[in-house]
């Protein structure tokens, strides 16, 4: 009994000790050997490196089923279960990890902003630390290609489209009044403030199937997951004041930040051209709320809400006194989503936004006020397959409700629709290797006001030629609702259309970006209508139409000047439309055929300072002279601007900021106003259309309060 | 009885060898280590790992030492992949092991040797992060050496920048080293070292304060 005891036993150690031998080849996905890649036996200490051939071979005790592992740097880890003895000679092919650095990306006419960007044309201080900016995220993007500059309006004017053609989303949701309201001819100003940001996707055609109702351009904006510490924020600046305060708790944190801006003090020292009798007042408040829950949900709740309040009267050439504008705005927005990740690879994002807008408007004896409530459900679903597949699809709804009172004397009218919208978005991303990938997606769109259904097919694909260089294609078909300012006197609509196709070169190296990309945009079913102002009484149709084609070209060089960094833009733009109340086809007066802008931007380090310079120049846009009898064909004097910032750190929290823009006092010119009738001579008398102010000054303190003494304002200025 | 006691001791040398092979191990990877082998360390490290899932320490090394080996790269794509693959261990080892203190600080590493990459680009957003994690994790073991350590060494490297003396860090530095010289090393591998680097920066402390000459 013992010895046959002691034999088992020794069987046992012997069976337990049977060395076995694993071996085999580590190849790539094009045949070639892996070298250095560790391959072992999971849960024993067994295992090896490959040597210059990919070979390995190691001996193990172990016995029975195990998992064999193989992972080595940029490649998917590989790993299979069966029987040791199986594991002999056996040749082991690895996948290319595709969310690597160096794999390709699918950027056709989309620009990245963020940390985490595989190529980041703008960082997220960029964005507040342009000069001429002025804090303002939408200054920032300005300096990028296939945008054009329209001083006097602010807004993003995208590869020949208006301003209405981009829309903004955050986080997913849509922004349905994003810019503050403005007298005209003063530049108006994105309502977000950016530091609530890290992530800027900016797209100047071809975007997902996940973003509709935008002919022209998306810009897709993420909020802060997670603030990193307490903290107050305190800023005094020649405009107005401002307070932040951050509070940290274990699951949650909340953001608030307030501001009060009154030009009156600066109008007073540095008189604009024109009259004031209420000078630009505004309150603004922000708070963020962020929930993480267990798993790895977050919700993140945003509500803002603005007031401003102006009063002037400007210029006219056909009023001596000039025409009195007063606007008085009230908007709310809430924005809510929830993200989270789930069994199997799926992920769930949704969420609601909500917008509220008043303005009451005054207009010489007019009184209109407009009022929009607007809200936007989503709901999307991802599913990640592999690396290499992953699946996104969603469906979104948007409502948006508006009115409009007008009284005027003895005139009372009302204006009001309802535009909802049902959308359906489905869309693949595959990675066939490390090198070539495409996108490719589809959006359904049931307007319920217009009564049609739109069906957009997405494309896009790149292919990455060598270590630093790429190219990418970009087909898509877009679609939007005419604007409120049409809808409100008529709805006999069908969507606006848009067909993009975009081919793109782009080039990397080490802190060196080049781009260059073409495009050529097919409008269709424009609206048009037959007066000189939009009117109840107008006659409307959708038989307008257009192009718009060019080039824009980008560098960027952070690497060649130490402490330095600069980057280029130039855009070529050849765009002509028929829509509107034109009388035949011309270019826009919103479009310049020449866009350019150099921005640069150096650390000093012994005075603790960044000194910023931006250029951009404008070549001149088109406007009617009525003396000729053509529409559109004269050409204004080009846009030039020099602008400069300075910030200079007193201490680690402690921040003076000084800005100017346009050093050299360019007299730049907006535009042209006509007389309504020819006078004695039979000349139309004109009136030159200038800024309010040739330059603008801004400084600004800014202090920052917390625990930790290094944190400080600068990413936020 | 006799078997039973064979029976026992069978077992017994059979746990003793599965305690060795985690010793022969841990012992090769440093040997490996030590001899600048990198990559075969960090890779036994990770074969370690996988077979000690219940312990910090494998993941923790094999992410360590991608994390010091790239300061100093040239190539973006060489440095994020290596660190996203050092961010992936220092992950398991935090999975393991919650409110590490070591590992918390081994967080704030990484972020270094990004900003010591590309300080326009990494700086703003990862030196808050920093300051947040170390923070929270002198909150946790306000006596732990390494902690009060690393700390120490990035308030002072902020004071550079700003062009402002290191030397009421000074005393920090003091402080670190006696909780050095007090700190019972009871874990095998764990990371207990950080006095030499402490006593260095002690020693260029008295060379600013000591009257120049």
């Amino acid at each position: 009994m013992k010895t046959l005891l002691i034999a088992l036993l020794t069987l046992l150690y012997v069976h337990t000790y049977a060395q076995s031998t694993i071996s085999g080849k580590i190849i790539d996905q094009q045949g070639l050997p892996i070298i250095g890649a560790n391959v072992y036996l999971k849960g024993t200490y067994d295992g090896t490196a490959t040597n210059d051939q990919g070979v390995f071979s190691f001996e193990t005790d172990a016995t029975g089923i195990h998992t064999l592992i193989a992972s080595s740097i940029s490649f998917e880890t590989y790993s299979k279960s069966d029987k040791i003895n199986h594991f002999q000679n056996i040749t082991i092919k690895l996948r290319d990890d595709v969310n690597t650095l160096d794999a390709v990306t699918v950027n056709a006419g989309t620009f990245n902003a963020g940390d985490n960007a595989k190529v980041t044309a703008l960082k997220p201080l960029d964005i507040v630390t342009t000069a001429g900016a002025l804090g303002d995220f939408v200054g920032a993007l300005q300096t990028l290609p296939g945008t054009s500059n329209v001083a006097e309006d602010g807004r993003l004017f995208v590869r020949g489209g208006d301003a209405e053609e981009t829309q903004i989303f955050v986080d997913g949701m849509r922004v349905f009044t994003p810019y503050s309201p403005s007298a005209n001819n003063i530049p108006s100003r994105g309502r977000l403030s950016p530091f609530l940001f890290k992530g800027i996707t900016f797209s100047t055609g071809g975007y997902s199937a996940e973003y509709g109702q935008a002919l022209s351009s998306v810009l897709l904006l993420n909020s802060v997951n997670e603030p990193q510490e307490e903290k107050t924020d305190i800023s005094i600046m020649t405009v107005g004041l401002g307070l932040g305060n951050t509070q940290i708790w274990d699951k949650s944190s909340l953001s608030v930040n307030a501001n009060y801006i009154n030009l009156a003090p600066y109008q007073e020292l540095y008189p604009d051209n024109n009259e004031w009798h209420k000078p630009v007042a505004s309150f603004g408040g922000e708070a963020v709320y962020r929930y993480k829950f267990n798993n790895d949900g977050l919700l993140k709740v945003y509500g803002a809400y603005s007031a401003v309040d102006f009063d002037l009267t400007q210029e006219d050439i056909n009023e001596v006194n000039g025409v009195r504008f007063g606007l008085n705005n009230n908007n709310l927005y809430l924005n809510t989503s929830y993200q989270d990740f789930m069994e199997k690879d799926w992920s769930i994002s949704t969420g609601i936004s909500f917008a509220s807008d008043q303005t009451k408007l005054k207009l010489d004896t007019a009184d209109i006020t407009d009022t929009e409530n607007s809200a936007h459900f989503k709901l999307a679903l991802k599913k990640y397959f592999s690396s290499s597949y992953k699946l996104n699809f969603g469906a979104e709804y948007f409502i948006t409700d508006f009115k409009e009172d007008y009284s005027a004397n003895t005139i009372e009218n009302e204006y009001k629709f309802n535009n909802n919208l049902l959308g359906g978005f489905a869309e693949a991303d595959i990675f066939f290797s490390k090198n070539l990938a495409t996108k490719v997606g589809l959006r359904g769109e049931y307007s319920q006001l217009l009564q049609e259904f739109n069906l957009s097919p997405r494309l896009s694909l790149a292919y990455k030629a060598g270590q630093n260089a790429q190219f990418s294609l970009a087909y898509g078909e877009f679609f939007q609702n005419p604007r409120n300012e049409y809808l409100k006197f008529n709805t006999d609509f069908t969507a606006e259309k848009t067909t993009h196709y975009i081919a793109n070169y782009q080039f990397v190296k080490n802190k060196q970006i080049f781009r260059a990309e073409a495009y050529y945009k097919d409008y269709n079913n424009l609206v048009k209508y037959n007066t000189a102002f939009t009117l109840s009484t107008s006659t409307y149709d959708n038989t307008g139409n257009g192009f718009a084609k060019g080039l824009d070209i980008f560098w960027r060089d952070n690497k060649t000047l130490k402490n330095t960094e600069y980057w280029m833009s130039y855009s070529y733009l050849d765009t002509k439309r028929n829509y509107r109340n034109y009388p035949t086809k011309a270019t826009p007066d919103f479009a310049s055929k020449h866009n350019a802008s150099l921005v640069v931007k150096r650390w000093v380090e012994d005075w603790k300072s960044q000194i910023g310079f931006s250029y951009n120049y404008a070549s001149g846009r088109s406007y009617t002279d009525p003396s000729t009898g053509r529409f559109l064909t004269e050409q204004a004097k080009s846009f030039n601007s020099l602008n400069f910032n300075y910030a200079y750190l007193i201490s680690p929290q402690k921040i003076l900021y000084l800005s100017v823009s346009n050093v050299l006092g360019t007299k730049n010119i907006n535009g042209y106003q006509y007389a309504d009738q020819p006078n004695t001579d039979g000349i139309f008398d004109r009136r030159t259309i200038t800024p309010a102010a040739d330059r603008f000054f801004f400084i600004g303190f800014f202090w920052t309060i917390s625990k930790n003494k290094n944190y400080n304002q600068l990413d936020n200025l | 009885m006799r078997t039973l006691l064979l029976v026992i001791t069978f077992i017994f040398t059979m746990n003793i060898t599965a305690q060795t092979s985690y010793e022969k191990g841990m012992n090769k990877a440093f040997a490996l280590w030590d001899q600048q082998k990198n990559t075969e360390a960090s890779q036994l490290f990770e074969r370690i790992s996988a077979a000690e899932t219940d312990n910090w320490l494998p993941p923790y090394y094999a992410g360590l030492i991608e994390i010091v080996s790239s300061f100093g790269l040239k190539d973006e794509t060489v440095l994020t992949t290596k660190l996203t693959r050092a961010k992936e261990f220092l992950d398991t080892a935090s999975a393991i092991s919650e409110n590490n203190p070591e590992i918390m600080i081994s967080y704030a590493l990484l972020n270094t040797a990004y900003i010591a990459f590309d300080g326009a680009k990494y700086g703003m957003t990862l030196s808050g992060e920093n300051a947040a994690i170390y923070q929270k994790a002198l909150s946790i073991a306000p006596n732990n050496p390494r902690v009060v350590l690393s700390k120490t060494e990035w308030d002072m490297g902020a004071a550079k920048f700003f062009g402002k003396s290191t030397i009421p860090f000074c005393k920090d530095i003091e402080r670190a080293i006696t909780l050095f010289e007090a700190e019972e090393q009871t874990t095998p591998y764990y990371p207990y070292s950080g006095l030499e680097r402490a006593k260095a920066i002690s020693t260029e402390c008295k060379k600013e304060t000591s009257p120049k000459n």
